[in-house]
């Protein structure tokens, strides 16, 4: 018995999907039956085994005007056709088109499950904003390399859609290599399997610097910014205080699940209630100490005597907590963000972080 | 100090009225092995297997794994200051028993982090222990025994049976003789090529189980040790251990020390391999800072190296640990390779990093060893626990050794990563 055909939607702005050109920016979502420009080659690249049913066009200004609320409805279109695979673009340089094809693959992932694919050039904004969320194939600049995209982009359909493992990294997941499929990699790392030991390359790469050779280092790190510390309070006897700490303490049953390690989350909890019925979720440290006496990772019990000595104006009855173990620091630093928003809402005057 | 490694292919293991090899076959009287390690007051009871590749066979809350090996020429020194009074490790003749392995497992730990084996399936097939043919030493505690006491029991128990197998194997043909032959005090001053040393984060407070160190050095921990020159031979002949838990590093990985080993290859052909210099990672800053100056001026004002290869050991923590070692080390005029661990799967390889120095230009990827893996195979039987032990994730889900699939950090699966560097793992941006 012949294999089922996949069922394909194709996402293109006004330009490629034929509406009209600049003029045309701002019209709203249609749809048309079957492949349209672009999608004619990759109907072509796709073949006999899947066939592109349907073709969702949106101006760029239109999309870029709300690109949330647009991707809920195009998907809502793109999953009327229930597809097994959802290709958006290339959208080459375009930065109102990148974003839209990302916001696309985004929702339609989100929603569907199903594998997505675009393609953008390096430079292109919505690469960097959705590379996680989509498969991204590597474009030029300019519409002249369309040919080679769209075979990059079905070459990695197929590879996504066979159930083949990938066997040189060690989780064995179904992940193609960036660099073999020319897609920007996912924001994902990977323990993968390599000819040489570490001691190996640690050895071969030293000798080398020691020779005054080139050398190359298998991670480039950043440099991070230094932060100033802002200006300290006037009269604590007058001010509200916080207390925010990453030690893991959160309330029995751990509500809000945070992670004891990789932990993407924080909360607010009372802090009168966390010291009654709470638990640790970290596992970056002996949490014994911390299990017996909470205070010592979160000082509630000293600020309590500061508050009644008049020292301390008042201690903000919620507690902001979250689990910083292993935790990568942009994620820190968004989740800081977050809380500090939070916290400037609520008139409160300063904040004291503990930590383990 | 010279030290002759001679090692014996062992084909198959199988129970035998004595101990004895023939053939490349181990016969193990079982029985007497059992009585050995009961002679430990601390083990009540234990339960010895043999496992093969292939078995469907799940091994529960591993504490460490250790090839077999004694000394041939040296009374009372296996495993000086573990068993036995102390000496110093590292000369002379060692038998070591290659294809067979020790796991020792402890069913009576309240550990929450425990490390498993299969003897089948996809762990089966990215361990090196997977393939080998096994002794599992399962004891129980004695009553009125403290955890830790007989955590420290059950490795013993062993290190014992190590020796117990490797002297067992005497008469069988040596397969190959390793000779680690360095002559510290009188290495070629003349010569042009770099000077190259290692050093060697062997221990990190920071997990103390109970707040109470392992014992991993010479039958001592290790956690107040001041920055320490050691002959490499030491580390390669049993003064030094793993954990009493697997953390991305066992017994067998020490004995077999990824970067020794290859800096031993160099030797007098690309380089002057000048020494070890190892450490504990700091949990405090004054320490930290102390340590690290420390460490340099060993390797620059002792030793004398020109470069150095800093090793990580588990954890957040040493990273920061290693970084400042190295950065001392580099404005001392030491060259480094520094080795990282990403400690998450997510973000990019430059997120990973937690420290902020240019000097550290050279940075070698030795395994994300939290990395989470799914396990989709079926065990038919479990040693060291049942299908009803837990099986430790850091997200907040429950699940037991007996589910269809299991999702487990690698640093738990002994012989996948090493932290001493011979695992040829890599990481990747996907």
């Amino acid at each position: 018995m012949a294999e089922k055909k996949l069922r394909v939607v194709h996402y293109l702005n006004q330009f490629f999907g034929q509406v009209g050109g600049e003029e045309k920016a701002t019209a709203g979502f249609v749809v048309k039956e079957g492949p349209v420009g672009p999608g004619l080659a990759l109907q072509k690249g796709l073949g006999d085994r899947a066939e592109i049913v349907a073709t969702v066009i949106c101006g760029d200004d239109f999309f870029a005007g709300n690109p949330d609320k647009n991707a809920e409805e195009g998907l809502k279109l793109v999953a009327s056709y229930q597809p097994d695979l959802f290709f958006a673009g290339p959208a080459f340089a375009g930065g109102r088109y990148g974003v839209a094809c990302g916001a696309m693959c985004k929702a339609v992932n989100g929603e569907l499950g199903i594998p997505v694919i675009t393609g953008m050039y390096e430079e292109n904004p919505g690469m960097d904003i959705y590379r996680k969320y989509a498969f991204i194939c590597k474009a030029p600049n300019s519409a002249r390399g369309m040919a080679e995209v769209i075979g990059n982009m079905t070459r990695l359909a197929f590879r996504l859609i066979s159930s083949e493992k990938e066997t040189r990294i060690l989780t064995q997941e179904n992940l193609p290599k960036p660099e073999e499929y020319n897609y920007f990699s996912r924001n994902l790392l990977r323990n993968a399997y390599c000819d040489k030991s570490i001691a190996e390359r640690a050895v071969e790469k030293l000798v080398a610097k020691l020779q005054g050779k080139p050398f190359e280092s298998e991670v480039n790190p950043p440099r991070f910014e230094k932060v100033p510390p802002p200006a300290p309070i006037k009269d604590p006897s007058k001010c509200e205080i916080a207390l925010i700490s990453d030690g893991g303490l959160v309330p029995k049953g751990n509500p809000d699940g945070l992670a004891t390690r990789s932990n993407l989350k924080w909360g607010a909890y009372d802090i009168e209630a966390i010291f009654h019925e709470y638990e640790v979720a970290h596992a970056g440290y002996f949490n014994d100490h911390v299990l017996a006496r909470p205070e010592r990772l979160v000082p509630f019990d000293v600020m309590r005597d500061l508050v009644k000595e008049g020292k301390i104006g008042k201690l903000h009855r919620t507690f902001f907590s979250t689990s910083g173990n292993c935790t990568v620091s942009k994620r820190c630093g968004e989740m800081g963000e977050e809380m500090g928003a939070e916290i400037k809402k609520r008139d409160v005057d300063a904040a004291i972080l503990t930590s383990t | 100090m010279r030290l002759e490694i001679e090692s014996i292919d062992i084909k198959d293991i199988q129970a035998g009225s004595k101990t004895y090899g023939k053939g490349g076959v181990l016969y193990i009287n079982l029985k007497e092995l059992e009585e050995l390690i009961l002679r430990d007051p601390r083990i009540k009871s234990v339960e010895i297997n043999l496992v093969y590749p292939g078995d469907k066979v799940r091994i529960l809350n591993i504490l460490d794994v250790i090839q077999p090996r004694c000394k041939i020429d040296k009374v009372g020194a296996d495993f000086p200051g573990f068993i036995g009074k102390m000496q110093i490790a590292g000369s002379g003749r060692t038998r070591s028993l290659r294809g067979v392995a020790i796991i020792v497992s402890n069913p009576c730990t309240n550990r929450k982090e425990n490390a498993l084996l299969d003897m089948a399936g996809p762990i089966a097939e990215m361990s090196p222990y997977g393939k080998m043919r096994n002794v599992i030493i399962a004891p129980t505690i004695a009553a009125d025994v403290k955890e830790r006491d007989f955590e420290d029991a059950a490795r013993i128990a062993g290190l014992k049976a190590a020796i117990y197998l490797a002297r067992g194997a005497e008469g069988n043909p040596v397969s190959e003789v390793e000779v680690y032959d360095l002559d510290i005090p009188n290495l070629d001053k003349k010569s042009n090529l770099p000077r190259m040393a290692c050093y060697y984060q062997l221990y990190s407070p920071q997990f103390d189980y109970l707040a109470i160190s392992d014992p991993c050095f010479y039958g001592t921990h290790a956690t107040h040790m001041m920055p320490t020159i050691l002959h490499p031979n030491e580390v390669l002949d049993g003064g030094v251990v793993g954990w009493l838990a697997i953390k991305a590093l066992d017994t067998y990985s020490i004995q077999n020390h990824g970067v020794i080993k290859e800096l031993y290859r160099h030797h007098g052909r690309d380089l002057i391999f000048v020494g070890v210099v190892c450490a504990v990672a700091n949990v405090e800053p004054v320490p930290r800072a102390r340590g690290a100056c420390m460490a340099a001026n060993l390797l620059k004002n002792v030793l004398g190296a020109d470069g150095v290869i800093l090793m990580k050991i588990l954890g957040g923590m040493p990273h920061i640990d290693l970084a400042l070692t190295g950065e001392e080390c580099e404005k001392v005029g030491v060259k480094t390779a520094i080795f990282t661990q990403p400690l998450t799967s997510f973000g990019t390889l430059a997120d990973t990093i937690l420290f902020n120095a240019q000097s550290l230009d050279l940075i070698i990827t030795s395994s994300a060893t939290f990395e989470r893996t799914k396990i989709p195979w079926k065990p038919e039987k479990f040693l060291g626990g049942s299908a009803q032990t837990r099986i430790f994730c850091p997200d907040p889900i429950t699940q037991y050794a007996g589910d269809p699939v299991i999702d487990i950090e690698e640093y738990l699966l002994p012989g996948v990563l090493d932290c001493t560097g011979s695992a040829k793992v890599i990481v990747k941006e996907y």
